[in-house]
């Protein structure tokens, strides 16, 4: 196991604070994208970009109603916790 | 949906460098979830110890009016109006906290609380609308004003906790609803007056312990 064998998708300070943060919340649950924005600090053009990125991607998906709100899908729960392992298993 | 139409300006996507080295990844993440983790909490530790204190001033202030009374006539106006002005105080504070914690909350888990504020709130009505009957009924002043009040809404409440909290798999809350339900029940067998003593300070006592131990598993 090496560095670039990280999933790259997560392996940005800014993304993996996002996916980390969007974990944190029981399955089913959704926030909201200003309080995403208030709890990453991220601009809303940044925060955009990179959801854009974990959306296609498959691991967010976002709800867009009188609010737009984001959650992580279970492919994206699944791709943090082989994230976790591999670092895990990196810092032996 | 694409998040263009928020009506954002076009960004330029700024991909930040890749200086990410494991260690330092391994701690973000750490540090993302645990703080990600108290942002979410609608039960955060200070709270319980905060909710420790109100039972012992609560039921400490009608422990105060009624422990020598011969015979039991019931708690004080002053004694209820603590106890009612702690418990409002507490309410007030919940809501604050809950509102804080469920900013821009929503989905499956989100509704599940809602739902449980109403469920609950109907067990506590209910607990007194029950006390209004056997006023009613002409009970004893020792039950409808001591044991009663004193006992009830803990075993009532903390039975509907319990079963709320076993179907969701919270075994914290679980041991904790059973022990304070356990402690009114024992209570409820030393009279009107000692009752409120017992229970204010076993269940301050739980709670206090709880909230204790929630603060050293966070910060471990």
């Amino acid at each position: 196991m090496t560095v670039d064998e990280l999933d790259p998708l997560i392996h940005t300070p800014a993304r993996l604070r996002i996916v980390a943060t969007l974990a944190a919340l029981p399955e089913g649950d959704t926030v909201s994208f200003t309080r995403l924005q208030d709890l990453i600090g991220l601009t809303p053009g940044n925060l955009i970009t990179h959801l854009r990125k974990l959306e296609e991607a498959g691991y967010v998906e976002t709800q867009k109603t009188a609010r737009t709100s984001v959650s992580l899908t279970a492919r994206g729960r699944a791709a943090l916790a082989d994230y976790r392992a591999a670092l895990l298993e990196l810092l032996g | 949906m694409s998040f263009d139409t928020f009506g954002t300006p076009p960004v330029t996507e700024r991909e930040e460098p890749a200086e990410l080295d494991p260690r330092s990844a391994a701690q973000l993440l750490d540090e993302t979830t645990r703080q990600a983790q108290r942002q979410f909490d609608p039960r955060p530790p200070f709270l319980t110890l905060v909710a420790a204190f109100v039972v012992l001033i609560a039921y400490g202030s009608v422990w105060l009016s009624v422990r020598h009374q011969h015979p039991y006539a019931g708690p004080t106006h002053t004694a209820l109006a603590v106890l009612y002005g702690t418990l409002a105080a507490w309410v007030v504070l919940v809501i604050v906290v809950l509102g804080r914690a469920g900013s821009g909350i929503g989905g499956r888990a989100a509704r599940e609380r809602r739902i449980s504020g109403i469920a609950f709130t109907a067990v506590w009505i209910a607990v007194y609308v029950f006390q209004g009957a056997l006023h009613h009924e002409g009970v004893s002043d020792a039950i409808q004003y001591g044991i009663y009040p004193a006992a009830a809404p803990i075993i009532i409440v903390g039975g509907a906790a319990a079963t709320w909290e076993a179907a969701r798999e919270h075994w914290q809350y679980v041991a904790v609803s059973i022990a304070a339900i356990a402690i009114a029940c024992a209570g409820a067998f030393t009279g009107p007056a000692t009752v409120w003593l017992v229970i204010g300070i076993g269940l301050s006592t739980i709670v206090a312990a709880y909230a204790l131990i929630r603060f050293a598993l966070r910060a471990a």
